[in-house]
């Protein structure tokens, strides 16, 4: 290790890692340059665009959806961060927002949308019924060159309702 | 010390923090990291480390203490968007995006001391003072004052904001902003406005290069308040105590413009919540 790096530990998705990085590097940059980790997508890479959006507990107890690429990575040191692989289930299923999101067409070239995915499920799980002013509010944070955000939103909702209607007793 | 290399800290309490800083005296203190971090991305800024303060749980929270709100100084401002000041409430949420939010912390607004910072002009309309901490104590200064330039304070080189204080709202207070788009933007310029039974105290953000306000100002806008002066004396009296700067953004000219009209417009606000 040469002295500018530092050495830490972080569980990916569930599988624990051992780090070493560069001092300044992000969160983001190690996810997916040591890693391998490829699910957050590199966007603008200055928090943005809400490509890189993952969920993370910075070993603070308080797990939240953030920008990987603004987050210096040994910050995170013993934490744990869900990307859209955690999403998903263990052979490639599809979540219900992921469902909604290819049943509403709100996926185009797909570089957003796992930060949409991302930040859209957590809004569903503090919110189960929101309207399509929380939903926008929720998402201000994840931009979409492709889809001009009808079909997102729409997706949103599909999903919301169908989680509603399955709940339901 | 959750981690401790010669370029990187990772401090759970102030004291810790302090003696990492006293370590490695060129690392930058990083709370959030979103403005660090793309400052560095772009060579904005050079740097010999970091000390996080991403860990040390003694910095995040608010309390009442006394009348006043103790804000820990590494508060996330998403937090604040549901802070008892109404004035900080519409500062921090109209503060970048909702994944910027979570990790921005007030501490880094206020250190950063950039004109443009949301959180600033709310702290100066609120009568805000901020608490110091250095290995040898902590000493308590006025907001007022603290921005000498943009990018800087009267922050000492072993020191620590540890926490920023407001009093406990009472009356009437509000923030707005006017910027080149209707999202993720900067403030071109800001205004924030407190009343206190019946007078008003203003202060402006991008109006000159540190956080602004004038007795002239204040003056006006509480006459205005109670109908004895006239929207057009009070933007007068604010087109003379700005300064803004002329930049790609925008002209000084339109800067003093929008400042008179934000100004009128929050002082109307007022008059309608004491309707």
């Amino acid at each position: 290790m040469t002295p500018d790096e530092v050495a830490f530990e972080l569980t990916v998705d569930g599988v624990r890692h051992e780090v070493t990085a560069r001092w300044s590097e992000s969160l983001l940059t190690v996810l997916r340059d040591r890693l391998g980790v490829r699910g957050p997508k590199t966007g603008c890479a200055h928090g943005r665009c809400g490509a890189c959006a993952v969920r993370a507990d910075l070993g603070d107890g308080a797990p939240h959806v953030l920008c990987a690429c603004l987050v210096p990575a040994a910050t995170a040191a013993g934490g744990s961060v869900a990307t859209i692989a955690s999403i998903g289930g263990p052979d490639g299923e599809l979540s219900d927002v992921q469902e909604a999101f290819l049943a509403e067409g709100a996926v185009q070239c797909g570089i957003c949308t796992a930060g949409f995915v991302t930040a859209a499920t957590e809004l569903l799980e503090t919110n189960p019924d929101p309207t399509r002013t929380e939903i926008e509010a929720a998402l201000y944070g994840n931009l979409c060159r492709c889809t001009g955000y009808g079909r997102i939103v729409a997706a949103v909702e599909a999903a919301a309702r169908t989680r509603r209607q399955q709940e339901a007793p | 010390m959750l981690l401790a290399a010669p370029c990187f800290a990772l401090p759970e309490t102030v004291g810790e923090a302090l003696t990492a800083l006293a370590d490695r005296p060129d690392a930058i203190v990083v709370a959030g990291g979103t403005e660090v971090m793309p400052d560095l991305l772009w060579r904005n800024r050079r740097a010999a480390g970091f000390v996080s303060l991403r860990r040390v749980g003694a910095l995040r929270g608010t309390t009442t203490v006394g009348g006043e709100l103790v804000i820990g100084a590494g508060t996330p401002v998403a937090a604040l968007t549901g802070a008892p000041d109404a004035g900080l409430r519409a500062a921090a949420s109209s503060l970048g995006t909702p994944l910027v939010r979570t990790e921005a912390t007030i501490g880094g607004n206020v250190v950063s001391a950039l004109p443009y910072r949301n959180l600033l002009p709310t702290l100066l309309a609120g009568g805000a003072t901020l608490e110091l901490t250095s290995a040898t104590g902590t000493r308590v200064v006025p907001f007022d004052g603290f921005v000498t330039a943009p990018g800087r304070t009267r922050l000492a080189e072993d020191e620590l904001l540890t926490a920023v204080r407001l009093p406990v709202p009472t009356g009437f207070a509000d923030y707005a902003k006017v910027g080149r788009r209707n999202a993720q933007f900067v403030a071109t310029v800001s205004v924030a406005i407190t009343c206190r039974d019946g007078a008003v105290r203003l202060a402006f953000g991008n109006a000159g290069p540190t956080p602004l306000r004038a007795d002239a100002v204040d003056t006006a806008a509480t006459a205005l308040f109670a109908h004895r002066a006239t929207a057009e004396d009070l933007r007068a009296a604010v087109a003379a105590a700005v300064d803004p700067p002329e930049d790609t953004i925008a002209s000084a000219a339109y800067r003093r413009h929008a400042l008179g009209v934000l100004t009128v417009r929050l002082v109307t606000r007022a008059q309608g919540a004491a309707a």
